[in-house]
């Protein structure tokens, strides 16, 4: 009982710790590939810690509330997503609470961007929605296709399972690969930007934010990346202990990264029409081998 | 540079924050935003420094300037001045903010910024070179350092001169004011 009250505090962060890393390293990367020498990796350390010390500009009281919502959303996710093995609030369905505790993040950020008043950050919001509701449906078809294969909704036993035997990437490949092929877009990362595009709508949602609110979104995207991540190390690189599954995290990550630095941003019609058209179909095919096998 | 000093850190964690991560809006006035592209990527790369450009002035902390400046858009920069979050540092970027530069006789430019929103400091010249901004980065942190860039403060401060001066060139401005006026 002590030792999961423990868990229920360090867990987030280290969570915290990770993302932030992440942060740092995701700058640094693209800089090398696009021949910078780029910031120092606790370049985010000093960005949160100037924006704390900052004025903040508020807008009302569902503006400071949106934000909260989506960094406690975002928190208790975490505590959901087994970090090597250890899951304080795991349960038989969790990997169902998982996927309704997902869409809390852009909810907060669209209830605070609503009180902004501000027309880029309408723009920003209704693109996040629209780009949920692509992302969701491959990202529902390859969970679905995991809980049909293992015949359970614990993440814990699905981690268990591949660890007697080979990881799920070799018995759900076509889900692992659609997994991948999302990865982008819940991250909300290039070519899947949409959402905060600065040279379109002066990075969306954000647009209001200064000080505070700005590190309170930083810290929750942070937060955000250890949970799109950590949730695929979990269903098909088959966890570890805690040193080897944030090995396998950081190898999914710098792959993303690979990705982001290359590709240009896809307009908001592009981004759905794909996620519905080949990770859905990948995702679909992966489920029904999963029914038959 | 002393961003790994962590004596330094402990003890004035606000200053060596706003030292090391100035986020910029870059104001395209006129010609000069012509050297920021090759400040911010490849070539220059400021982001080593953690100047970052931003899309939005309440993201921003460093407002920089770059051309001249006519009246109409002397209103954008007050506003953006002035939704900006404190502390906030300007630069102004080449000589026609300066004094008027080579518009010195026209009708339509703004020929002393300064007297409008304060300037924190100035990087002389037409054009600056990209380097002038680097330069102009670590003398606006030796001046954080010592307390110097304190515009915003004296805004805050003569903010009646200021208003004065802005209602003076722009007859009336259609919003109230940002601090409240002796009158």
């Amino acid at each position: 009982m002590v030792i999961k009250a423990v868990w229920i505090i360090v867990l987030p962060l280290i969570a915290l710790v990770i993302g932030i890393f992440f942060l740092g390293l995701s700058r640094k990367v693209i800089a090398r590939i696009q021949r910078r020498y780029g910031p120092p990796i606790y370049q985010p350390i000093i960005d949160i810690i100037k924006l704390v010390n900052q004025e903040s500009i508020s807008h009302g009281r569902i503006f400071d509330m949106g934000v909260i919502l989506s960094l406690a959303g975002s928190i208790v996710l975490v505590l959901f997503i087994p970090f090597g093995g250890i899951a304080p609030l795991a349960t038989s369905g969790d990997l169902l609470v998982v996927i309704y505790l997902m869409l809390l993040a852009p909810l907060g950020i669209a209830l605070s961007g609503g009180e902004a008043a501000n027309p880029n950050t309408s723009i920003g919001i209704s693109r996040k929605m629209m780009l949920a509701l692509g992302y969701e449906v491959p990202f529902l078809f390859a969970i679905l296709a995991v809980m049909t294969y293992y015949k359970t909704t614990s993440l814990l036993e699905i981690v268990k399972a591949q660890q007697s035997s080979w990881w799920g990437v070799i018995y759900l490949p076509l889900p692992a690969i659609a997994y991948f092929m999302i990865l982008p877009a819940m991250l909300g990362i290039r070519p899947f930007d949409i959402v905060s595009a600065p040279q379109e709508i002066a990075s969306g949602p954000a647009v209001e934010y200064g000080g505070r609110y700005l590190a309170l979104t930083t810290i929750q995207h942070g937060f955000h990346m250890f949970i799109g991540i950590g949730l695929f190390v979990n269903l098909f690189l088959g966890g570890g202990n805690p040193l080897i599954f944030f090995v396998k995290m950081l190898v999914i990550f710098i792959l993303g990264l690979f990705i982001n630095a290359v590709f240009p941003r896809l307009r908001i019609d592009q981004a759905i029409k794909y996620c519905w058209k080949w990770p859905a179909i990948l995702a679909l095919a992966g489920l029904i081998i999963a029914r038959i096998v | 540079m002393d961003r790994t000093s962590i004596r330094k850190w402990l003890k004035v964690p606000d200053k060596m924050g706003q030292k090391y991560s100035l986020w910029v809006v870059y104001f395209c006035t006129g010609c000069g935003v012509i050297e920021i592209p090759p400040v911010i990527t490849s070539r220059w790369d400021a982001e080593r420094f953690g100047v970052i450009p931003v899309a939005t002035s309440r993201q921003a902390n460093l407002f920089l300037i770059t051309g001249y400046v006519s009246v109409k858009t002397l209103r954008a920069i007050i506003r953006t001045y002035e939704q900006m979050p404190e502390p906030k540092y300007t630069v102004g970027f080449g000589s026609c903010p300066i004094n008027g530069g080579m518009y010195w006789d026209s009708y339509n430019t703004i020929k002393h910024l300064d007297k409008y929103v304060p300037i924190d400091g100035w990087i002389a010249g037409c054009m600056p070179r990209p380097e002038a901004i680097f330069i102009a980065v670590t003398h606006l942190w030796t001046m954080i350092d010592k307390g110097m860039a304190t515009g915003y403060i004296k805004y805050k401060e003569n903010y009646e001169y200021y208003r004065n001066n802005q209602e003076k060139v722009l007859g009336g401005l259609d919003w109230p004011p940002l601090y409240s006026v002796k009158k």
